[in-house]
């Protein structure tokens, strides 16, 4: 084993070494790498490597370009192979001029690979459709939501992805999910989903204002309040910190939110001031501390 | 409606020659058939719709349709089915190639293999059509009256134009062209580009406007009448959350050369402007001040960003708003823009296609002009 | 007696900021009381603590800089011109760490507070300056308000053609970093743009008070103090990045700082640097980063530009590519609109319509008090010189911290 491994390093660094003798271009050596990529006689290991080395390449010929593309489909290759050369195509995707040419196969190619065994590919790849707002990954994602036997994706991640076009119709179902959710992560997410539903600003002060909810869904509700109803934000960002029984970290976030978005008014606030004023020296963490300060900056104090 | 009981539906109206004009009123943004669907969903409808209209020949008031598509479309189904139903139109002209080309040059970075197998159906293969070979079929379609794309076309074929596996629609496109031989290029019976601002349309009683309650970009609240009574104004929808390029943002940009237009005929103290959201929920004032302030409007007393704090409806009903739900985001809409008299009553619509600043400015000063009459 | 101190040109506090390069510096008599010739020896030198900016002074255009400089100042008032630069290796930690002072004799006459203002590599920042570039990247977003969205709306798909995939990648990023240092900068004059240097583990990077923490689904979590908690694009909160690696390593596959410098000579063969680093950088996560459309909506995305602008910078220095009359400076031949020397650039031209995008988000690029290149309306030529190697007047007023002038 320890030969069969030395001599596999050995064939690692050959093709760096002769690249460099000869003074090869990058594009040749991009070359090299596909060839490598796509050489299902080579370790896992050196293939992933030299996927690494291939963006140049990837849209400059059309054999190449297949043959990456042919190592992403290939159900047979490791899935680390596989993912390493998705990696360099969607790199090359970011020469837009050069990539045109190859789109039209790199978006078709996505969509068969959407639907692959293995999960991280599937993620991965919706993922990058869902970016470019593609229906099909949309219709895909949604009917999974509806039926569970459909599921590409778990349903946090297919939220998360859905959140990528504000268009998708999404907001009945995360509602449904977040009163009734498979796990936290889905309730989470579908929370966050509906941070740009303009309707669910009364669930977002629900929630901010409910001291048993868990911190991070209180964070959330405060980010998605300061954008739907900043004025709301405003006044329970204010009450909180005047109530002494509220936590310190919700406390820290009302003070981020004050100090960006806190009108001139609060100037006057003296009970206001005077509790940030106790909170920036009290027993807290001196992060929090810091932040106080630094809203009490920002109104002369 | 399910989706594919539309499609059926499309296809049975499609089918039967008598009904064929109920595929336009299909085509109306405000159809409840798109209430709570999504965009990509609507773009799987109205493409559907398109390709109907093409299987039955696009009349003349099913140009406006498949011209706005190529003219401010960005999804690659709806541009190749409105590129497709364009091919059916019966009297070509060459008008129409300015809207190819601009289509083209839009949607070819976005571009993405598409199949019209069956509704819904999407491309896993690459060997199909797509909007940009669909495109380049319609100027072949074009012939002699596409005269005048041919250096444009001949630009693409170089390198550094179109890639090399699409050269050959190209070389196609260019031999139908020289090919339809030294025949006239007719202009066609279209006038492009919304030059003709479309009759006065309804709402003389105002009915209902009255009750509407707009807050501007500064969250000062005033009635509709209160500010669009007693002088002309100029009036444009849009939302600060559209992601088609080519529409809201584009719509408000052009409003800021409207207002310095307007500047520049000095009546802008005479014409007010002003731009309404299809979407008050979430366009609350510092949003539309900072999409105003983004694209270099004038924001003051006589011009203005508003949302509809009370009788958005209403709103919606006076100007007859092409636009439509999921929940409360707007799923679909057109390019509108209304002049309006001094009585808030609609004296000029410019709609579906991108409107020209200069035409716009020429249009109110007229209104203002009748008006002192 | 009393001097008045100019940097930059201007009397303006918000000129006082210097980089490696010289910048004009100017004094002159304002009270001549208890001078007894027409002139007076003047000695300009600096004062700060070990750990704060550093400045060095030059007479004329040419010679070595020194820790001070004697000047005779005429006692009628007119100005006398000198050049001052930061010292290579003492960057500024925050605004007016250091004093540049004017003696006559033992006797200060003249003062003013100044800031050695560099880019710097994110993982290395004093939790200071993390947090005034949080503050101040968080109030340009102002979630979602704010100027940023100008920012997101010039690297769309639909804008990528003027950016991408051609010769003016480099320039345009430039630019376009430039732009939105100088929009933070507006907002809090000491922060400078850090940059992520992705070919070394950055963990200081990737934190709660920083730039967040990714769960496993790829969203980023950040403490309740981090004001971009607040973040917010396209009219959705948050920031979605999945690291594909252990944010306490470097991203694998990346070339390195090394590899990069050696992918050649000339700029055709550098910028392919496109593909990799930068691309790879880019495809490190998953998230809204990795996919040209949607990577600006992601801040991290402006930290890892600008460890690609710092890397051509360094190329540029490397191999003296500063000119753009050399045709190894830049790509010869003819290139897509947009990408040529002469080119203006979208969006600070303001041109819209094809080959242009529809609207042109931003207007000009910001003007700055510390340097007045490259205008309202860079080329692609303006970008290359931003130093001002070649012309003193090309000067764009950053520097890093690792790239000499």
């Amino acid at each position: 084993m320890a030969t069969k491994r030395k001599a596999a390093k050995k064939t690692q660094r050959a093709p760096k070494r002769q690249a460099s003798k000869r003074g090869a271009s990058p594009t040749t050596t991009a070359h090299r790498a596909v060839a490598i990529t796509a050489d299902a006689r080579r370790p896992p290991k050196e293939r992933t490597a030299a996927a690494a080395a291939a963006p140049l390449a990837v849209c400059e010929s059309e054999d190449d370009f297949q043959a990456m593309l042919k190592v992403l489909r290939d159900g047979q290759a490791p899935v680390k192979v596989r993912l390493a050369a998705l990696q360099a195509i969607q790199a090359a995707s970011f020469s837009v001029l050069a990539f045109e040419g190859c789109r039209g196969d790199y978006i078709a190619t996505l969509r068969q690979v959407a639907e692959d065994p293995d999960p991280e590919l599937r993620q991965r790849v919706l993922g990058m459709l869902m970016r470019e707002k593609d229906g099909f990954a949309q219709k895909k994602l949604l009917e999974g939501l509806h039926d569970p036997d459909k599921a590409l994706l778990p349903p946090e991640k297919a939220l998360q992805l859905l959140g990528n076009d504000v268009h998708a119709d999404t907001y009945e179902v995360a509602r449904a999910i977040a009163r009734k959710p498979p796990n936290e992560a889905a309730r989470r997410e579908a929370l966050r989903l509906l941070g740009a539903d303009a309707t669910a600003a009364p669930l977002f002060e629900k929630l901010l204002l409910d001291k048993d909810e868990l911190r991070e869904i209180r964070q959330i509700a405060a980010s998605a309040l300061y954008a739907l109803q900043p004025d709301r934000m405003q006044k329970h960002a204010r009450d909180i910190l005047l109530d002494k029984s509220d936590y310190d970290d919700i406390k820290a976030t009302s003070l981020s939110a004050l100090t960006q978005l806190g009108d001139e008014t609060l100037s006057d606030d003296k009970a206001l001031m005077k509790s940030v004023d106790r909170f920036s020296t009290g027993k807290t963490t001196a992060r929090y501390k810091q932040t106080a300060r630094r809203f009490l900056s920002k109104y002369g104090r | 409606m399910t989706e594919l009981q539309f499609a059926a539906l499309v296809d049975g109206i499609a089918a039967d020659a008598q009904r064929r004009d109920g595929l336009l009123d299909l085509l109306r943004e405000e159809h409840a058939v798109y209430r709570d669907r999504s965009a990509t969903a609507i773009a799987r409808m109205r493409g559907w719709v398109l390709l109907a209209l093409e299987r039955g020949g696009v009349s003349d008031a099913a140009l406006a349709f498949v011209l706005e598509e190529l003219d401010t479309g960005t999804d690659p189904y709806l541009v190749a089915a409105a590129a497709r139903a364009l091919r059916s139109y019966p009297r070509p002209g060459a008008t129409l190639v300015p809207f190819v080309l601009g289509a083209l040059a839009n949607i070819r970075y976005r571009d993405e293999p598409l199949s019209f197998a069956a509704y819904g159906h999407y491309a896993v293969s690459a060997t199909g059509t797509s909007a940009v070979r669909e495109l380049l079929a319609t100027l072949a379609w074009l012939g002699r009256h596409a005269k005048g794309a041919v250096p444009q076309l001949e630009a693409l074929h170089e390198p550094g134009g179109l890639p090399p596996k699409l050269r050959g629609d190209v070389r196609r496109a260019l031999q139908a062209i020289r090919d339809a031989g030294q025949g006239a290029e007719e202009a066609g019976a279209v006038s492009c580009c919304g030059a003709q601002a479309p009759p006065p349309k309804c709402c003389g009683s105002a009915a209902g406007i009255d009750s509407v309650l707009l807050e501007d970009h500064a969250g000062d609240r005033i009635g509709f009448e209160a500010f669009f009574g007693g002088q002309p104004s100029i009036v444009a929808f849009f939302y600060t959350r559209c992601d088609n390029p080519l529409k809201c943002s584009l719509t408000i940009a052009k409003l800021a050369r409207v207002q310095q237009g307007l500047a520049a005929e000095r009546v802008a103290d005479r014409i007010r402007t002003a731009a309404i959201t299809y979407d008050p929920a979430f366009d609350l004032a510092p949003r539309l001040r900072a999409y105003g302030q983004d694209r270099g409007v004038r924001m003051d007393a006589g011009h203005r960003l508003f949302r509809a704090v009370s009788g958005n409806d209403a709103v919606r009903d006076h100007f007859g708003l092409g636009v439509n739900y999921v929940g409360s985001l707007v799923n679909r809409h057109r390019i509108e823009l209304h002049i309006l008299d001094a009585q808030a009553r609609i004296a000029a619509s410019f709609e579906r296609l991108r409107w020209d600043e200069r035409e716009v400015v020429a249009k109110a000063v007229e209104v203002l002009r009748i008006g002192g009459r | 007696m009393d001097v008045e101190l100019q940097i930059n040109n201007s009397a303006s506090p918000g000129a006082r900021f210097l980089t490696w390069a010289p910048s004009p510096g100017r004094i002159r008599m304002t009270n001549p009381a208890g001078a007894t010739g027409s002139t007076v020896n003047v000695r300009i030198t600096s004062a700060s603590a070990a750990s704060a900016g550093a400045v060095v002074f030059r007479r004329g255009a040419t010679g070595a800089f020194a820790n001070s400089i004697t000047v005779p100042v005429p006692v009628n008032g007119t100005s006398v011109p000198f050049l001052v630069a930061g010292r290579f290796g003492r960057p500024s930690t925050s605004n007016g760490d250091v004093t540049i002072e004017a003696r006559a004799g033992n006797t200060l006459v003249g003062s003013v507070p100044a800031m050695v203002r560099i880019r710097k590599n994110a993982n290395t920042l004093t939790p200071a300056e993390r947090d005034r570039f949080v503050a101040a990247f968080a109030q340009l977003n102002n979630q979602g308000l704010g100027r940023f969205a100008d920012f997101r709306d010039m690297h769309t798909n639909v804008s990528s053609p003027q950016a991408h995939g051609a010769a003016g990648f480099l320039p345009w990023h430039r630019a376009y970093l430039l732009d939105l240092e100088r929009e933070l900068q507006a907002i809090d004059p000491s922060v400078a743009l850090p940059y992520w240097r992705f070919d070394r583990a950055a963990p200081n990077l990737f934190q709660l008070d920083f730039l967040g923490v990714s769960d496993s689904l790829g969203t980023v979590r950040f403490s309740n103090s981090n004001p971009l908690q607040f973040w917010r694009t396209d009219g959705v909160q948050g920031i979605n990045r999945r690291p594909f690696f252990n944010t306490g390593s470097a991203p694998p596959g990346l070339l390195s700082e090394a590899q990069t410098l050696a992918l050649g000579t000339q700029y055709r063969a550098f910028r392919t640097m496109e593909g990799n680093p930068h691309g790879m950088a880019h495809t490190s996560f998953g998230g809204s980063i990795s996919s040209i459309g949607s990577a600006a909506r992601d801040p991290l995305f402006f930290l890892l530009h600008c460890n690609v602008d710092r890397l051509w910078a360094k190329w540029q220095r490397q191999n003296g590519r500063f000119n753009a009359a050399q045709a190894a400076s830049y790509d010869p031949g003819a290139h897509p609109v947009g990408h040529n020397l002469a080119d203006t650039m979208w969006p600070w031209n303001g041109i819209t319509g094809n080959p242009r995008p529809p609207t042109a988000p931003g207007g000009a690029l910001a003007a700055s008090p510390a340097a007045a290149a490259p205008g309202p309306q860079p080329t692609v030529r303006s970008t290359l010189d931003y130093q001002g190697a070649v012309s003193a007047a090309a000067r764009m007023g950053f520097d890093y911290d690792d790239v000499a002038f």
